[in-house]
Parts: structure tokens; sequence; C-alpha cells
């Protein structure tokens, strides 16, 4: 009866106009907080470089060839590199100085060998946990991570020899070995592929194996830097590639594509973002201005109410429940078109040859969660101060 | 409960004289174990109205001190007053203030339900007394003025009370209508040892009163 005293006189055509304001930013705000997630981990777990990670170098031109300009990196260089605002970390990239030939050493995979360059980057620029990083003296296996184009030629090579060919994850478990050595002496360590690369044409060890084995086996005194792996900070990539271009330096087509695509990409679902917030939170003003006029239209109810006995909170309440309950509506039909428009856009994105998660993300649903709230707990706030003011009137 | 005065004028009647017989300005006590059947004499403008709001905690533009069993209201919370609304005042508005929208019965039950005084069939008692039994489905906005008084009066009686303030419930009614609704009142009050506080335009001769007030 309280519903039918309360809710009796009501504009519906302006409800219905705050309802559709309402479902169109809230499909805004959960479709741009769920595809700039997924933008951004777009490419995670298939690389072992960490995100917005690129190794440079220096562009070699005709006098670097001629040994007239360096192409190598001084300390000082890399140093000034960290203090640049985008960049988050830059370390040099330490190679072997010693002679490694890489060998298989499984029954059930025919004799391969080749000769290989490794190097070595610091943890924190790699995908991967620290305990399967990890060599110390005495240890007798050392992870490596493997430049997938080496896979597809220990592949090609298995092909050939009538042997099927092996995938990321059965190369795994196939042992191999490291021969290490100098023009004295050589040593053989079993060697354990944890992940794989397309940026870095390398194998790559541990620093502390690395350290160990040019210690022991080292042919020159020190060798010169010419690689130094940089992280850019988040968003930030257009910065970064002004930066490479202006200093003369350079990194792998594949790796500025990619960085420049994602942060294009993130920096206009976070336009988006702003736009839904924004649509959002007037959509909510206008439910709230709703309920401020379905207050004052009934104002003569709320004060006779009140007159004969009954309590504010209750009537705050049914007030609130009331409008939470649009919102809810509002936020049920608007994940319904989400997952809908999820579709399409998937879609969209698989055509383009991009493949991103297609699980809904769990933070765009708490996003409806948290808008709700913040709805309803506004709606409260409101319903409270304008039915305490009828109290004594 | 007893309900004190002393020297209250509600602002919007501070510049008007009032005579000296006036409770407005004066010290008086209402005492519902002596005084059970009051009545408030006025003519227009002098305050009825004002004088039935500020016993229900409407209005607080008034200076003096009123007090409910020695506590001054003007102390009173938001809780307190919806607890003397719902079980120690009850009160028909001069203006009756029934909703419109709603039937007969439904604007008694919404009342009703908030203390749950009587059953539906004592409530249908009631409308038969009042000659409305007929008319309890029918929408309060089709009703004649004295019908709605009398839903009004009914609405009043649904809630345990130590006072009933009536703001001119009779107005729109005939004698013996008038007479139906005050028996009902009178009864009630007895029944539950509570008083009444009638206010009237004209001096009311047809009933009796223990106390009559001016303003």
């Amino acid at each position: 009866m309280l519903k039918k005293v309360l809710f009796h006189n009501q504009d519906k055509t302006q409800l219905f106009i705050a309802v559709l304001g309402s479902i169109i930013g809230m499909v805004f705000l959960i479709s741009s907080i769920h595809y700039l997630i997924r933008v951004n981990e777009f490419g995670k777990g298939e690389e072992i470089l960490g995100p917005n990670t690129m190794i440079i170098q220096k562009k070699i031109s005709n006098s670097s060839s001629l040994n007239i300009s360096k192409n190598d990196f001084t300390k000082e260089e890399i140093e000034r590199f960290k203090k640049e605002s985008f960049v988050a970390d830059a370390q040099a990239v330490i190679c072997n100085n010693f002679n490694v030939l890489l060998l298989t050493d499984d029954k059930l995979v025919p004799k391969f060998s080749s000769d290989v360059f490794l190097q070595t980057v610091n943890t924190k620029f790699l995908d991967v946990s620290g305990e399967k990083w990890q060599w110390s003296e005495g240890d007798t296996i050392v992870p490596i991570v493997m430049p997938r184009d080496f896979l597809v030629m220990l592949n090609t090579f298995m092909s050939a020899s009538g042997i099927p060919q092996v995938s990321e994850d059965l190369a795994k478990d196939i042992k191999f070995k490291l021969r290490i050595s100098n023009e004295t002496k050589r040593d053989f360590i079993t060697a354990k592929i944890v992940g794989f690369t397309n940026e870095i044409p390398s194998l790559l060890v541990p620093e502390s194996f690395m350290n160990y084995a040019n210690q022991k086996y080292a042919t020159e005194k020190e060798k010169k830097i010419t690689n130094v792996m940089i992280s850019s900070k988040e968003g930030e990539f257009g910065e970064m590639e002004k930066f490479l271009e202006e200093r003369g330096l350079e990194s792998r087509k594949s790796q500025v594509i990619i960085g420049k695509l994602k942060s294009i990409v993130s920096t206009l679902f976070i336009v988006l973002l702003v736009i839904s917030i924004v649509t959002v939170l007037v959509s909510g003003l206008v439910l709230i201005q709703y309920m401020q006029l379905l207050i004052v239209n009934n104002k003569y109810q709320i004060r006779t109410l009140l007159r004969l006995g009954y309590k504010p909170k209750k009537i705050i309440m049914k007030f609130t429940k009331y409008l939470s309950s649009i919102f809810g509506l509002v936020s049920i039909f608007s994940l319904g078109l989400f997952f809908i428009e999820k579709l399409l856009v998937d879609g969209l994105f698989e055509k383009g040859g991009i493949s991103i998660n297609t699980s809904i993300s769990f933070i765009s649903l708490i996003s409806v969660f948290i808008s709700f709230c913040i709805f309803a707990l506004v709606s409260f706030i409101v319903a409270k101060r304008k039915i305490l003011n009828e109290f004594f009137s | 409960m007893n309900i004190h005065f002393s020297k209250v004028i509600p602002d919007p009647l501070a510049s008007i004289s009032h005579s000296s017989q006036s409770i407005w300005k004066s010290n008086f006590t209402l005492d519902n174990t002596l005084d059970k059947r009051v009545l408030l004499n006025a003519s227009s403008g002098k305050g009825k109205t004002t004088f039935s709001n500020l016993l229900v905690g409407i209005r607080k533009d008034y200076s003096g001190n009123i007090l409910f069993n020695n506590v001054d209201i003007s102390s009173f919370s938001v809780e307190d007053w919806v607890n003397i609304r719902e079980q120690k005042i009850s009160i028909v508005h001069q203006d009756l203030q029934l909703f419109l929208n709603l039937s007969a019965i439904e604007n008694i039950l919404i009342k009703n339900e908030l203390t749950q005084t009587f059953s539906i069939e004592e409530i249908e008692i009631f409308l038969k007394q009042v000659n409305l039994f007929d008319k309890k489905d029918q929408t309060v906005a089709t009703m004649s003025m004295g019908q709605k008084q009398r839903i009004a009066i009914i609405r009043a009686l649904c809630q345990p009370f130590e006072w009933i303030i009536l703001d001119e419930p009779f107005s729109h009614l005939d004698d013996e209508n008038s007479k139906i609704c005050f028996d009902l009142i009178q009864n009630r009050c007895f029944e539950i040892n509570a008083g009444f506080i009638l206010t009237s335009l004209d001096p009311v001769e047809d009933f009796q009163f223990d106390k009559y007030l001016k303003l």
C-alpha cells in the first residue's frame, strides 16, 4: 500500500530517458574497462619478456661498419636512459665471452648441435618465475629461454629426420646440453627450456650462470655492451619511440609495432573510459534528479505518512530500494547488451588478427557492482536529506 | 500524559493582540486523568491549527515552553516524535490529510498497520457506525467532505493514544453524524483512559466538556 501512496505521481517519460541514459553509460563503462584490460593483456604469456620491454641497439651505419663511430653503450649512457621520465628501467644485455654449442641429449630426439650465442638480462625484465630462473655454482641444470626461430629450425630438422614435430610444451621436456669452452678447456652442462621469446635472437641464461661462465672461460677481458634492455612506463610508448628516433637507436620492428598498437588502443580505451565514467555519472545524476522530483511530487504523501507516525527511515528505504532496483535492472540489462556487443567486437578483433582473451574480465563486473553501490549510497543520502526535511513541516 | 504550556506564543501570532482569557502567553496544564474532554474555541486566525500542530511537533516556530510530562518538547528528537505520533497523540487535521488515490478502507489500514490496533472486522464495525460501510472500497477522491471527515476520524482512532486532537472535525457533518462521531471518540477515550481536545469555530453546546480553552 505504501508503494501505491509513494509512487503514485510519476513521470514515466522522464524515468524512461533516465534509464536509457544509464544503460548507454553502463554499457560504455563495462566495455571500456573490459577491453582496456584485454588489450593490455594482449601478448602476455606468449612472450617471456615483460610488457613494454625491448632490446635496443645503435643503428648500424656505414661509419660504424668501418669502425669510425661507436656502436656500443657506455655505463653512463645506460644511466642516462634510466633517468628519462618514461623509462621504467634499463639494463645492459650481457653476452658470452666464450664458445657455446647447444646439443640435443635425448634418446627420443636425433642428435643435433649448433653454435649458439648466449645473452642474459636482469630477471625483472622477464615474465618468468624466480624459482625457474635460478642457477648457482654447482647446479647441474641451467634454465634457458629459447628463441622461437630456433624451435622452428629444430622442428624442420626433426621433420626432415622423419620424427614428428614438437610443440613448445613438449620442447620444454627435451633434454639439451650446453658445451662451453675456450681454447684450453671445455665443459658440459644440462640445459632446460623454461620459455620462448620472439624478441631475442640468442639463448637467454641466468645472470649468475653468465658471470660464472664468463669468469671461467672468457677469451677476452671485457666485452662491449651493444644491446640494452629497456622498458617503458605503461601508456608512454609514444615518448619512447620519439626518444629512440632522436638518439639514433633501433629495436626490432615487431616490438615497436606491438608496443605502439597497444599504446594507441589503450589510450583510446582510456579516453572511452573517461567518457563512460562521465556518462554514467550524468545518467546517475539524472536518475537521482528523477528521485528528487518523485519526492517533490509526493511531498504531501510523505508528509502525511510522517504525520501518521511512519518512521522516516522506512520511507527513505522505500525510495532507496525503488531507485536501487531500477539501477539494478539497468545494470543487468547493460550486462546483457555488453555480452551481445562483446560477441561482435571480439569477432572484429579476431578478423583483424588480434586474438585477445574472450572471457569476461572480473574487474569490468566489479565496476558494475561498484557503480551500483555508489548509486544506492547516493540515493540513500539524497532521500534521507529530502525526507527528513519534511518531518517538521 | 499531562501537557503544560508556559507562556507559549507562536511566532506568526506574536504581533496580534490576544484576550486575557487566551491560552497564548499564559500558563496552563492539561491532564488526561482529570480533563478528558477539552474544547478549544476560537474564531478564525487565532491559531487553532497552530495549537494542534505544536502538540504533534509539526511546528517549532514558537517562544515559551511546552512540556509533556515535565519534559520540554523542544528537546525531542525525530525518534521521540515518531513515538509520540505513533503511540501518544493522535490527530485529525483540519485538512484531513487523506490519500485521495486510496480507498476509504485503505486510508484507515495504512494507519492501523503501524500498530495493529484493530482487526479489519473491528474497523468495519466503525465504518458501519458512521454509515460508511458501503463506501469502504470507494476512492476517497470521489467522497464528499463529510464522508472524508468520518474516514479521518476513524483513522485517528486506529492507534494507541493518550490524547487525540481534533481540529474542527465536524465542520462538514450534520448533527446526527456529528453526534455519532463524538460518541465514538468519547467512548474510545474512556476505554483507553485518554483525553481529547476538540477545536471549534463556534461554541459547541450539544456536547459535554470537562475543560474549555480560548484563544
